[in-house]
């Protein structure tokens, strides 16, 4: 990822004037948006449509709608009005992104370490995007437990977290597992595994651990709760490694998978029967359509790049047409960033995926209500309905056009970033600074 | 003796550990002595302007010590100077309670962190365990060099008394509370150890090697020591059923602060930090202090709540994490100048409790950045108690420190102009009653 020149140039522009910009763009989570050309998602459009916002959440949809006194009013001139844009895997946000030293790491959680002053939030509101899936990378077999924020820009870290998600566990496959077991230090012995089979082997022979794990926790559960119990009952040593592993095998965790080739995936599919642990999605999945049966079978998603196919030695037999055609067999399909510079262009991302195949509004739901259903959170973002958490993004042209830009981005009624007033103010600060 | 020592290996940490513990009671018992046996003399600061931040200013009194303690303060008039009494003439001066600054790194000398153990052979190198560098049980009075100059560069700012905190690693070690009354560092504790040091670091290429490893590794460790001590403690009132635990001697060290709730400190070098810290504070129920915190204004409400004191250094520059480090140098230094200096006033307002320290600045940029702190908005009374009675009260030394009062340890500092002011020079010391002069000569 060469992110970081990317993300100065972008902070030395764009971030200079939001110290005076945010709280001026706060609604009080009422708004009123007019004669915008409502993309629902789920039902359709309607062009000249209103939304009305009430305490964060959209209250009526249709058409001539009018405001209570004191509401702010957005006059959308016919632009595209979208549910707000949610990456289903990105690193955003986060002071870390591996716990590397070791392959198997789910005592970790991305929640223990969300920084709220990532530039990458902003850089992704420039974007429409609302809501990340934001995750332990794909250097370890089994990383750790994910978190999903919703980028409330200049908000507290403990407030951007969406609590009615999936909680989520990172598993990963392949060539980034393969090559993170270089030695940090002379002497050491390189980190197992080295090859795929390894990488399958660890996690069976951890998932039996955690099996084990909960055998002795419930012996001792039982023990304890017998009439008789016997005299000096010491609970086992809570060891976080295999609680979390725990969790998963019990179902409160779901599996997000990090995974490129077929056969990988396949294997996983195996462990995921033989344990009984739930597949949220596998993440990129190149050669996902080699194998649609299988995952259609399963009840498994993807959640995949749009045309960065052969970019690596695992990606050489991917296609620019895998997601059309997982869509096509029925597929839950989500376009993702895994980036925090792409992060502000997915739905140039998608906008892509419609000259492989895909319709526009197919597309469209990959970035919208296909992602909110992977992440467990499509009962309250994802489209735009009655009853559902005002996240939205405005476009200046359709949202799958080459020229459309993002002018304005709300989460639950909130503008959290305008276009225009930012550039104004931009200018006001270059003229009070060249004044000087 | 014999049987133990071919037993095995691992019982070398605790002899180490057994040893370690008699030969800090030897000479804690030795401090005592030294102590009983060294008369000091009496002395009478007459005709100063008195602050002993326990009661109202009097503007011309008399301070009575006598064997390192306080005696009496009071108005020149009600207080007899008894005819032993070395005479101190003061008139012109100031006298406050020494100040303490409740972290530092003074003295502090580690020894450079040994190389990782080079595996032998290809066998070793696969089964030998990582060896991170954590010592929850390390002391730091046992890495202190005390230095003269040091001592003195500290008086001149007020301060007399430290805490003293081990530097390096997770588990950083665990802390002293020294008075500076010399070079003998026996006889300047005052506190030993103090409380456990926690930073929000990692490990070079072990684990853990990120800050969410870190995170998980910290709450391991509390969980495993609750654990290892509940296990003992059955074992050792009855062994029916239970298999003797295994000597441990990182989660033994830890016993007295997670379980038995004496002091930790957790490092917090953003705001971020400071959340860990009051998720693990009140995860574990731990007696948890923060320090560093200069991002503290960001996080006013969850401080509310939770109670927790803060020891805030006084380091103005905004954390590399922080909005403000992220947008050029012009941004950054207007936050170092405007917005990072006003924490402290910040926290008086909102009624959270803190002390000020010098951590991480030297002696200079300590008294410059407190009259930043005061320009900022922070009142002089408020500041004075944030370097007294409050961190006195958090060592649990508040009956030895903190104000002017008699019966408590005579640390004194005697200023010609009021201690915050630009002008103002602290002209004597004393510490333990022991007076250092540093009145420059045609004064």
């Amino acid at each position: 990822m060469r992110t970081s020149l990317k993300k100065i140039v972008v902070l030395s522009t764009i971030l200079t004037i939001l110290g005076f910009s945010a709280s001026s763009l706060l609604a009080g989570g009422n708004l009123l948006i007019k004669n915008a050309t409502v993309m629902t998602v789920t039902s359709g459009v309607i062009p000249k449509g209103d939304v009305l916002i009430v305490n964060g959440m959209i209250k009526q949809i249709g058409q001539n709608l009018t405001a209570p006194p004191g509401t702010r009013v957005i006059e959308a001139n016919g632009r595209y009005l979208i549910p707000g844009i949610i990456d289903t895997h990105t690193h955003i946000a986060l002071s870390g992104t591996n716990e590397g030293t070791e392959a198997i790491t789910p005592e970790v959680r991305m929640a223990d370490v969300i920084n709220a002053d990532d530039p990458s939030i902003f850089t992704a509101l420039t974007g429409g995007v609302t809501m990340v899936h934001t995750m332990h990378g794909s250097a370890n077999p089994i990383g750790g437990v994910n978190v999903v924020l919703k980028l409330k820009w200049g908000k507290p870290s403990e407030e951007l977290i969406v609590k009615e998600a999936f909680p989520t566990l990172k598993f990963a496959l392949g060539e980034n597992v393969k090559q993170s077991n270089r030695t940090l230090l002379p002497g050491r012995p390189q980190r197992y595994p080295a090859t795929r089979m390894g990488a399958n082997a660890i996690i069976r022979r951890e998932l039996l651990k955690a099996r084990d794990y909960m055998a002795e926790w419930d012996r001792y559960e039982k023990l304890r709760k017998s009439k008789n119990p016997p005299a000096n009952l010491i609970p086992p040593r809570k060891d976080l490694r295999l609680e979390t592993l725990a969790e998963l095998l019990r179902g409160r965790l779901i599996a997000r998978c990090h995974a490129y080739v077929a056969t990988e995936m396949v294997e996983f599919l195996n462990l995921a029967r033989e344990f009984g642990f739930k597949i949220g999605a596998f993440e990129h999945a190149w050669e996902a359509y080699k194998i649609t049966d299988e995952l259609l079978e399963a009840g498994v998603g993807v959640s995949v790049f749009i045309d960065s196919w052969a970019y690596k030695i695992e990606a050489a037999e991917g296609i620019a047409y895998n997601a059309a055609y997982c869509a096509q067999r029925g597929i839950l399909v989500s376009i993702n960033s895994d980036s925090s510079e792409r992060i502000r262009r997915l739905f140039n991302e998608a906008g892509k995926a419609v000259k492989y195949g895909v319709t526009p509004d197919e597309a469209l739901k990959m970035i919208t209500i296909n992602a909110a259903k992977q992440l467990g959170v499509d009962q309250i973002v994802g489209s735009i309905e009655v009853g559902k958490q005002a996240d939205l993004a405005l476009f200046s042209e359709h949202p799958m056009s080459a020229y459309t830009r993002c002018d304005l981005t709300i989460i639950e009624g909130e503008v959290y970033f305008d276009r225009e007033k930012l550039l104004q103010e931009r200018e006001a600060a270059a003229i009070k600074k060249g004044g000087n | 003796m014999q049987s133990e020592k071919t037993k095995s290996r691992r019982n070398r940490g605790a002899l180490v550990i057994f040893i370690l513990v008699v030969s800090a009671m030897t000479f804690l018992s030795w401090v005592a002595q030294s102590a009983n046996a060294e008369v000091k003399p009496a002395y009478a600061l007459v005709n100063c302007r008195i602050i002993p931040i326990a009661g109202p200013i009097l503007d011309k009194g008399t301070i009575l010590v006598r064997d390192g303690l306080i005696e009496a303060v009071g108005p020149a008039d009600k207080i007899k100077i008894p005819p032993d009494a070395e005479v101190i003439e003061a008139s012109g001066l100031t006298a406050y309670p020494g100040l303490i600054s409740a972290h530092t790194n003074l003295f502090l000398e580690a020894p450079e962190p040994s190389e990782p153990r080079q595996p032998e052979d290809f066998f070793q190198s696969l089964t030998q365990p990582a060896e991170p560098q954590q010592f929850p049980e390390l002391l730091v009075l046992k890495q202190l060099k005390p230095k003269k100059q040091t001592i003195e560069s500290y008086h001149k700012v007020g301060i007399t008394t430290v805490v003293v905190a081990p530097n390096r690693g997770i588990f950083q070690g665990q802390s002293a509370v020294l008075n500076l009354n010399g070079d003998q560092l026996q006889a300047m504790v005052l506190k030993q150890p103090w409380a456990l040091h926690i930073n929000f670091t990692t490990e070079r290429g072990l684990y853990p090697s990120s800050l969410m490893g870190t995170v998980a590794f910290l709450r391991q460790k509390f969980y495993d020591t609750l654990h290892y001590s509940d296990h003992w403690k059955r074992y050792n009132s009855n062994p029916l059923n239970l298999k003797r635990p295994e000597f441990d001697p990182f989660l033994e060290a830890l016993i007295p602060f997670v379980v038995d709730k004496k002091p930790v400190v957790f490092q917090c070098n953003n705001q971020e930090d400071i959340k860990r810290a009051l998720r693990l504070i009140a995860e574990f129920r731990l007696n948890g202090l923060l320090t560093g915190c200069n991002e503290a204004w960001r996080v006013l409400e969850l401080l509310k709540n939770s109670r927790v004191p803060l020891l805030l250094n006084l380091d103005f520059r905004p954390p590399s994490t922080s909005l403000y480090a992220q947008q050029g140098d012009a941004v950054r230094k207007k936050a170092e100048a405007e917005i990072y200096p006003a924490n402290a006033a910040i926290l008086h307002r909102e009624k959270i409790a803190f002390a000020l320290t010098s951590f991480g600045l030297s002696d200079s940029s300590f008294l410059k950045n407190l009259k930043l702190a005061i320009k900022a908005g922070l009142s002089q009374e408020a500041a004075l108690r944030a370097l007294t009675i409050e961190p006195a009260r958090w060592l649990g030394l508040e009956k030895q420190l903190g104000t002017l009062e008699p019966g408590k340890i005579a640390n004194l500092i005697l200023t010609r102009g009021e201690l915050f002011d630009e002008k103002a020079k602290v002209v004597r010391v004393l510490v333990d009653g022991i007076v250092f002069n540093y009145e420059e000569k045609g004064q």
